[in-house]
């Protein structure tokens, strides 16, 4: 519900057809990128964490901060659309508070990561919060691949209950590839067809 | 399936009646937030009382009230998608959110379950609620809800540094906060606006 019930202007109104009929999927986050990105760094950071303690070696640094290098690009592409759009649809500012949260959410979990000392179990907890946006997102977007991947997700949390850190690492991987990585692929693909369509 | 053209003046009527009906719909769900809401105040308040008042060594079994909760939650979701014709985007947007937290709240009992519950359980659902609540409001556009949802995650956040008996009234708060006290904004709001 808005809070202020003003009516619409006409070219809010235009604007609101626009959005619904047009529905334009061109953002970085529904081309896939974003998914791709994120998917990819999951899977390096989880196995570079499994191979430590498989081979027993040290890289020096926390692997895991290389999440951040997610961020530069996501935000660079987040500014670039903003000027270049006369504005945003509402399922993008949908996505945009969901994923917000997401991310609100993780640093509370690094934090309690680092308060309690439970590496094993945070792991489960991690993929559990993964789970949450990639879920909704499928949902709103009626995408399969996503909503399979949050169940994925929340099924591998559970299962990482009952395993050690080094194949919690394998899980993760998992995660990362079946909520992000492929569903991001498929996004990908489906953008490239519409765009040769168009041509 | 016959294709009917509208004219300008019908478009945005259709586009009227749509937020209409997302607005309707968000006063549907301020039931959700009441029944879980008190479920879950109840629940933590009575487990404090049970464990750190009466001494009461099955203080946990205060919980299995979360099942009149769930019940309700079938019923009366179950009453009213028959009963709803249109489905607004707002109204699909915030069942696949409530769905998906209401999974991610069994997947963390079950991990809970493994890890026992006497091991900082609170902090963990107190952020979950400010999750859930908070995008609901952005969803909703209700500030009401993005307020409670951000004082949850400083309760979340504060919950860490205290007992584990103590975390339970931080979880009382956080839900009388983003819950409970939203939800009744919200049925008075839509009361004034109805009338």
């Amino acid at each position: 519900m808005n809070e202020q019930e003003t009516p619409l202007s006409g070219e809010e109104s235009m604007r609101l057809i626009n959005e619904k009929i047009g529905k334009a999927k061109k953002s970085y986050v529904t081309k896939g990128i974003a998914s791709i990105v994120w998917g990819i760094l999951i899977i390096v950071c989880s196995m570079l964490t499994w191979a430590q303690i498989q081979f027993k070696f040290e890289l020096g640094f926390d692997v895991w901060l290389l999440l951040f290098v997610a961020l530069i690009p996501q935000i660079f592409f987040s500014v670039k659309e903003k000027k270049q759009k006369s504005f945003v649809a509402h399922d993008e500012v949908t996505m945009q508070y969901l994923w917000t949260t997401f991310g609100i959410c993780i640093f509370i979990l690094s934090y309690y990561s680092n308060k309690f000392h439970d590496d094993n179990n945070i792991t489960s907890l991690y993929m559990m919060l993964y789970g949450i946006p990639t879920f909704i997102t499928g949902g709103i977007f009626k995408f399969k691949p996503m909503i399979l991947g949050g169940l994925i997700c929340w099924g591998l949390s559970v299962g990482a209950m009952f395993t050690d850190l080094k194949i919690d690492m394998l899980f993760m991987a998992a995660s990362g590839l079946f909520a992000w990585l492929l569903p991001g692929i498929i996004l990908w693909n489906r953008y490239k067809k519409r765009q040769e369509c168009n041509v | 399936m016959q294709h009917e053209e509208f004219s300008p003046q019908e478009s945005l009527k259709v586009i009227q009646n749509m937020l209409a009906k997302s607005r309707e719909d968000f006063s549907h769900n301020d039931i959700y937030f009441l029944v879980w809401g008190w479920i879950t105040l109840i629940a933590c308040t009575g487990q404090f009382v049970l464990k750190h008042i009466v001494k009461y060594e099955q203080h946990y079994q205060v919980w299995w009230l979360v099942v009149v909760g769930v019940a309700f939650t079938i019923y009366y979701s179950t009453r009213v998608e028959k009963k709803r014709g249109v489905k607004t985007y707002v109204s699909e947007s915030m069942k696949y959110l409530w769905i998906g937290m209401g999974i991610s709240y069994f997947v963390l009992s079950m991990i809970f379950s493994k890890m026992g519950y006497e091991n900082n359980v609170f902090p963990f659902y107190i952020m979950l609620y400010g999750l859930g609540t908070f995008v609901s409001g952005c969803f909703l556009q209700f500030k009401p809800l993005v307020a409670g949802g951000i004082m949850a995650w400083a309760l979340a956040i504060g919950a860490a540094f205290v007992e584990y008996d103590y975390q339970m009234l931080f979880a009382a708060v956080a839900i009388l906060v983003s819950y409970i006290i939203p939800a009744y904004m919200l049925r008075n709001k839509v009361r004034a606006s109805n009338n």
